[in-house]
């Protein structure tokens, strides 16, 4: 299955996990995956049927937004990052 | 370059360097007659300045709003506990030392709190602006800034053991808000206070800085990096996002529709919440100075009052006040803003 990679500030809100693995052969449908096993999710990843604009999501280093976005399609090797802004300096 | 009054090659200084064969004697005279903006002289600011005015960038001007605390110290490397016990504003205690490590250097401090209104007056006649912020609404205000004059900047944000930085040119690269359309709002992301920083994870992030600001400046633009960094130093691992692609497929805002909407006060309020503090900044535009000696003949009966030429200190009810002469607080005490606007009307007035 494909792995998504959570970020630092989302960690508590998916079990301590820095990595899940979740169902699917897009994007969204893994992602959707994750929200499910971790409901906790949901709200800080999606706005309705969309991501939040503040969330960044790339597959390989890649920016899904110049991909397809949700419809990316996706393989078990396949590794997604939810990539945050950080703030601080 | 002229040689000094004693005869020496002022570029000797910088011979390890420039026997670096990328970088070259070429490359050390473009940075000598370079200009740049250091904004915030925080930890990164630190890092960065420090670079940089060893590296011989001709010009350093340092623009930071704030003083220097004992909990500074941990990562911000220019200040020392002197500073700490005179009160001294970061920009000029990072200048004063500074100046001891080159003074071929000319550099120059800024105590102002950067906004909409003097961001342009600050960075126009810089080459390149460098981000030693902690905020996101001072970054989106650089951006803007930037893609408007046509004028390159660097990015890095750290927290915790991992930062991030790319290197944006606008008309080249994509701008940060390409890449990061829009930060997460108050409460839904962890700050400094929350999550900690780590010394050694903001140099590597302003060293990250500092080496892009020393290519771009020589000229050396072919070794630039055109990716999103993501470092975590803790669990050692180096990400290089693909961002080049965002140019153009993007309809940014700000560097496709040419909408600048913090440079023109839309975007951004006159108060901030300050990472890490437990501190609210309230910027209360006056126009005029404040008059330190009758605001605190007034404080005086409310609680202690400790002033110099740059502040005013009060505590009063667990609440610390720093005011400056142009009327900025920072209320240390709560992250509540409606509460700090509140304390500032009470206790300064507006």
């Amino acid at each position: 299955m494909p792995s998504v990679l959570i970020p630092t500030p989302l960690r508590p809100h998916a079990s301590g996990l820095d990595n899940v693995t979740g169902q699917g052969d897009t994007v969204g449908a893994v992602l959707l995956d994750v929200v499910t096993q971790h409901p906790a999710l949901l709200e800080r990843l999606f706005d309705g049927d969309d991501l939040r604009r503040f969330v960044n999501v790339y597959v390989n280093n890649e920016d899904i937004r110049f991909l397809d976005d949700l419809q990316t399609a996706v393989t078990a090797t396949d590794e997604i990052s939810i990539i945050p802004a950080i703030a601080g300096g | 370059m002229a040689f000094a009054d004693d005869g020496r090659d002022p570029l000797e200084r910088y011979s390890r360097q420039m026997r670096f064969p990328p970088l070259g004697e070429d490359g050390q005279r473009k940075l000598a007659t370079s200009r740049v903006t250091i904004c915030g002289c925080g930890a990164l600011g630190t890092v960065l300045a420090n670079h940089l005015v060893r590296a011989g960038v001709g010009h350093v001007r340092i623009v930071d709003r704030d003083f220097i605390e004992t909990h500074n110290l941990q990562r911000q490397i220019l200040f020392d506990e002197t500073d700490v016990a005179e009160n001294l504003p970061k920009a000029e205690a990072a200048a004063r030392k500074l100046r001891l490590i080159n003074s071929q250097v000319q550099i120059e401090a800024v105590v102002t709190d950067i906004d909409h209104a003097n961001i342009l007056d600050l960075v126009s006649d810089a080459d390149l602006i460098l981000d030693g912020t902690d905020n996101f609404e001072t970054r989106y205000l650089i951006n803007d800034a930037a893609v408007k004059l046509g004028k390159p900047w660097i990015f890095g944000g750290v927290i915790g053991s991992e930062g991030q930085s790319m290197t944006i040119r606008p008309g080249i690269t994509p701008c940060l808000r390409c890449v990061i359309e829009s930060s997460p709002p108050p409460g839904m992301t962890p700050t400094c206070e929350t999550a900690g920083v780590l010394g050694p994870a903001v140099s590597v992030i302003a060293s990250f800085e500092a080496v892009e600001a020393i290519k771009l400046l020589a000229g050396k633009l072919d070794a630039l990096n055109t990716e999103l960094i993501m470092v975590d130093i803790w669990n050692w691992s180096f990400r290089r996002l693909k961002i080049a692609g965002l140019k153009g497929k993007v309809d940014c805002p700000t560097c496709v529709r040419g909408e600048f909407s913090w440079l023109e006060g839309e975007f951004g309020t006159h108060t901030t919440t300050l990472c890490g503090r437990n501190a609210v900044q309230v910027a209360v535009r006056r126009g005029e100075p404040l008059n330190f000696g009758e605001l605190a003949g007034r404080l005086r009966a409310l609680g202690e009052v400790k002033q110099n030429a740059f502040m005013l200190k009060f505590s009063t009810e667990g609440y610390e006040f720093t005011i400056f002469p142009d009327g900025r607080a920072i209320i240390k005490g709560t992250n509540d803003i409606a509460r700090a606007r509140s304390l500032y009307a009470q206790f300064v007035g507006n």
